[in-house]
């Protein structure tokens, strides 16, 4: 019961996990140095920037604020979720889809701290 | 039980994640925009990346809509004279001193919106929208003399004459929107105020098309009457499988070109939407944007992407049966609760290219400009800006979309915010309570490329499927760079 308990607790928690990260340039730049990164930032803004612009809501939900593991990202984009269409190996390939988590982890990770603010 | 618990709470952080569309209110950046007499301005309240600052250059504006520069570098602007929520002014090109002081140079007839202006050899050119007798492109002499160069152009409907942009080749490129959402006339195009001036009108492909025969059946708004229609026709006239509907030039969705001194127009590319803005890359490439499908009318369309593209030579983009390179052949883009939708034409011109870019859907991304100059910065990217939604009448969105400047890497697709407002959620400032951005409908750099200027619409509020813009609300911003 108890765990339970924890476990209604933790999706409240989740769901109510914060407002989503805003974009450069309000917060610092998403570190693309990684080739892998870069080429997911690619296939982001091919495939995923139009309904959530930057990871925030937009016609879809925001994720930039959800701790959401890789492997429920990789599977939610493969099988689609609710109105969200799956995007299958024939669209997004296997190594696209490896980099685009990678892309999407570093975009989750990016700084809260803004950069030098403009003079 | 342990196991039980564990996929129960996998399952539950899943769907909460995940979030249900459905079940979720739309929360648009034009349902709370609070509506006011006295806009807030404070350009601090814009975020920009380190090194540049905004102010700002003229405010108290209505419904302005794109800004030109003379050979001496002065600023001028234009307001529409028409906007969405059926207001219709006399459009004017104002000149804009230093210090934000306007003097009307030329004003034009109860035709408007005009959308976009650009000087050239002496003179400006500016698209006139055409709402009441159809679309124009006017020349307009530093005195103010106002000379059509050509007239009648098929834009009384949804969309309007954009642009124009003048080529390398030294021709006036323009573009035409559609009259419609996704081809067919219907009760949500009556709302929109067009349909009861206009009976008659519809979209005109740019060469003959042989359609499918799909009818789409409404109520007519006033007679309660069931109305059958078939694409690229009058509301109210049904179709046949295999029928051939003629093409003409001028026609809907498209982008032409001229001299600029008039002569015959000719088809540069159609299968557009919308194409809004228009501009030649440092490259001399032409790039426009493409307002995408709305989830309304009789074909609804669902979760389309605004788009900019490269315009390649009599290239058809997809529309009415393609978004974003991607046919209506199943049900990703099917309105939830709605059919999806299928193909009107029985062939198609072409496969339509891949964007060069794919923006939010209902960002409304409008004006666009290369930045040219290394001292600006990001030399040869795209700088977009992005109208805001009009949600719920373009459909539904969970938060604020667009309302701000992007920047765009043209050769591999990434966006960039670049002038955004500050604050915890994206939102025009007006739903902020705040003194930035509203509604960015135009961006363009000053002949010597050092300064962005953003042309802010104003505030514009939708409830209950009606639009209200607020006169006195727009604003021209100057975006310079101050370090490296």
């Amino acid at each position: 019961m108890k765990t339970l308990l924890y476990t209604l607790l933790l999706c409240l928690f989740l769901i109510a996990c914060g407002t989503a990260k805003r974009g450069e340039p309000a917060y610092a730049p998403v570190n693309v140095s990684e080739p892998a990164v870069a080429q997911g930032q690619v296939v982001f803004n091919t495939y995923c920037t139009k309904c959530h612009p930057g990871g925030e809501a937009g016609l879809a939900p925001s994720f930039n604020d959800k701790p959401l593991p890789g492997f429920l990202i990789r599977f939610q984009i493969r099988h689609g979720l609710g109105v969200m269409p799956a995007f299958k190996e024939q669209v997004i390939s296997d190594d696209e889809l490896d980099n685009l988590i990678a892309y999407i982890k570093t975009l989750k990770k990016a700084k809260d701290d803004k950069a030098a603010p403009a003079s | 039980m342990q196991l039980f618990l564990r996929l129960s709470l996998i399952f539950l952080l899943f769907v909460s994640v995940a979030g249900c569309y459905r079940m979720r209110s739309s929360n648009g950046g034009a349902e709370g925009t609070n509506l006011t007499a006295n806009r807030l301005l404070n350009a601090s309240d814009i975020d920009l990346p380190a090194g540049y600052k905004a102010e700002v250059i003229a405010s108290e504006l209505t419904f302005p809509t794109d800004v030109a520069f003379d050979d001496a570098g002065q600023v001028y602007v234009i307001e529409a004279g028409y906007s969405y929520g059926e207001e219709f002014l006399e459009p004017k090109l104002m000149r804009v001193a230093p210090g934000g002081s306007k003097t009307i140079v030329a004003t034009g007839e109860l035709n408007g919106p005009w959308t976009g202006i650009t000087h050239h050899n002496g003179n400006f050119y500016v698209a006139e929208g055409g709402q009441k007798t159809g679309g124009k492109i006017l020349k307009i002499t530093p005195d103010g003399t106002i000379t059509a160069l050509v007239e009648n152009l098929p834009s009384m409907g949804d969309h309007h004459t954009n642009g124009p942009a003048v080529g390398p080749d030294g021709k006036l490129y323009f573009g035409i929107g559609t009259a419609t959402n996704s081809g067919v006339v219907g009760p949500d195009n009556y709302n929109m105020g067009w349909l009861k001036r206009n009976p008659n009108f519809h979209d005109i492909p740019c060469q003959d098309i042989t359609i499918t025969g799909q009818n789409f059946t409404s109520t007519h708004p006033e007679t309660k009457q069931p109305m059958t229609t078939g694409a690229y026709q009058r509301y109210g006239t049904a179709v046949k499988d295999g029928q051939v509907v003629p093409g003409a030039i001028p026609c809907s969705g498209a982008v032409l070109r001229m001299g600029a001194d008039g002569g015959t127009m000719e088809l540069v590319a159609w299968g557009f939407r919308n194409p809004f803005g228009l501009a030649f890359a440092p490259n001399g490439s032409l790039y426009v944007t493409d307002n995408g499908y709305d989830e309304r009318g009789s074909r609804s369309v669902w979760g389309v992407g605004d788009y900019l593209w490269q315009v390649q030579q009599g290239q058809w983009y997809g529309w009415p049966d393609f978004s974003g390179g991607l046919a209506f052949n199943g049900d990703r883009f099917r309105t939830p609760s709605k059919e999806a939708p299928k193909p009107i034409l029985a062939q198609h011109p072409a496969k339509p290219p891949h964007p060069a870019a794919t923006l939010g859907v209902h960002s409304s991304s409008n004006g666009l400009d290369f930045s040219t100059s290394a001292s600006f910065g990001h030399t040869g990217e795209a700088f977009v800006a992005q109208f805001g939604d009009m949600a719920p009448n373009v459909g539904k969105v969970m938060a604020p979309v667009g309302f701000k400047v992007v920047r765009v890497n043209v050769e591999n697709g990434v966006i960039t915010d670049f002038a955004v407002n500050k604050g915890t959620k994206n939102a025009p400032a007006s739903m902020l309570k705040k003194g930035g951005l509203e509604r960015p409908v135009a961006v363009k750099f000053s002949p010597d490329g050092t300064a962005l200027y953003i042309v802010d619409f104003g505030v514009m509020h939708v409830e209950d499927s009606k639009t209200t813009p607020q006169k006195n609300t727009g604003v021209i911003w100057k975006v310079t760079r101050t370090t490296r």
